[in-house]
């Protein structure tokens, strides 16, 4: 898999890099970071049923401003886990993807969002654990976490693999897509995209870290 | 209602996300602590710690002379960190003087201003620590985007 490295970009022992698998999965972060970027948000349109009536969602500004922030730091922190050359460092992004991702809903006033952003929220917290222990397992057992490094000293234990996988699914809310649900009721498209864009970049690498280390 | 159903019904409600998750972590956990015994420490890591209780600066004593003398630090890739191990043995005047008083100041490595430089902290892995701060700004900004509104 490493034959086929684009691009490094060392950070000392932290090396970044695009392969050709990370370099789909960059453009597509990158390309979402760009729309939240230039795009404002949508307004929702509500039809009251049996009637000619309508209403629309009007997203206040301020609060629209704190959504793109957390949204384009999200879209960063993805860039970041997508193509870190490091486990732990790819632990910490995915740690702060949970909790952006909390942030861009943070704000919405609505109490079935902010019910199921709360669930999230002590699932990010707990996922945190299993996360690093994996992380903390693999630095024991192989002495190093440059994900190169590992790539040539045999597979890392399968329990710490099965943390990081936990953990993962945690972070990005991968299978919970019932809690997922409710979040993007929130008004805002955009923004609110940014969450399943990273949870899906976040799985898509995990699944091409834990087959390579 | 089949027990398939049940299980789906569960599952849809969004409070009972947790519990699930926390029970997926615990029995995890369980089969981690098992496989406890056959897991091999692995002797020869990349970032050694010795533990020389004799030195003040235990366990982050690495030597070196500040500046013109480079400690010795284990680098995964050294080529990437070519002035490794000039920083590490500076100390500032309050920590000099702690130092030489105590012998906890390895002890105490972020607890006061100019504590020990540790390289491997902020040189060769030092996108860890600003991936750690900025996990910490962005849920103070959370929080403070938060408090301001609710006292409008």
């Amino acid at each position: 898999m490493f034959e086929q490295i684009l691009l490094t970009l060392p950070f000392g022992d932290i090396v970044h890099y695009l392969s050709g698998y990370t370099v789909v999965l960059f453009a597509f972060a990158a390309m979402f970071v760009i729309l939240a970027v230039i795009s404002l948000p949508e307004k929702p349109v509500d039809i009251v049923f049996g009637t000619d009536g309508y209403y629309t969602k009007e997203i206040p500004v301020d609060l629209m401003k704190f959504q793109r922030f957390m949204a384009i730091a999200c879209g960063i922190a993805t860039i970041g886990a997508i193509t870190t050359g490091d486990v732990f460092n790819f632990t910490l992004f995915a740690a702060f993807i949970g909790i952006l991702n909390i942030g861009i809903v943070a704000a919405v006033k609505n109490k079935h969002v902010l019910d199921a952003a709360f669930s999230y929220g002590l699932v990010v917290m707990m996922a945190t654990v299993p996360l690093f222990a994996g992380a903390a397992i693999i630095a024991a057992t192989c002495g190093t976490l440059s994900i190169w490094e590992l790539a040539g000293t045999g597979p890392a234990p399968l329990v710490a693999r099965l943390l990081i996988l936990v953990g993962v699914l945690g972070e990005g809310m991968a299978p919970f897509y019932i809690g997922k649900a409710e979040i993007t009721r929130a008004p805002g498209a955009p923004y609110i995209l940014m969450i399943h864009v990273s949870s899906l970049l976040l799985f898509l690498r995990v699944v091409e870290i834990l087959l390579t280390v | 209602m089949t027990k398939i159903q049940r299980i789906a019904d569960y599952l849809a409600d969004t409070d009972n996300l947790p519990k699930v998750y926390a029970a997926v972590v615990c029995i995890i956990a369980v089969i981690g602590l098992c496989t406890v015994p056959f897991l091999t420490y692995h002797d020869d890591q990349l970032y050694p710690k010795s533990l020389n209780p004799d030195s003040s600066l235990n366990p982050y004593d690495r030597g070196g002379v500040p500046f013109t003398e480079p400690a010795q630090i284990v680098a995964q890739y050294p080529e990437n960190s070519p002035a490794i191990g000039y920083v590490t043995a500076y100390l500032t005047p309050a920590s000099w003087f702690l130092a030489n008083t105590t012998l906890y100041l390895g002890t105490t490595i972020v607890g006061h201003p100019g504590g020990i430089l540790d390289e491997i902290l902020y040189y060769t892995r030092g996108l860890d620590t600003i991936v750690e701060a900025s996990i910490f700004f962005a849920a103070f900004a959370v929080a403070s985007f938060l408090y301001r509104r609710s006292r409008q």
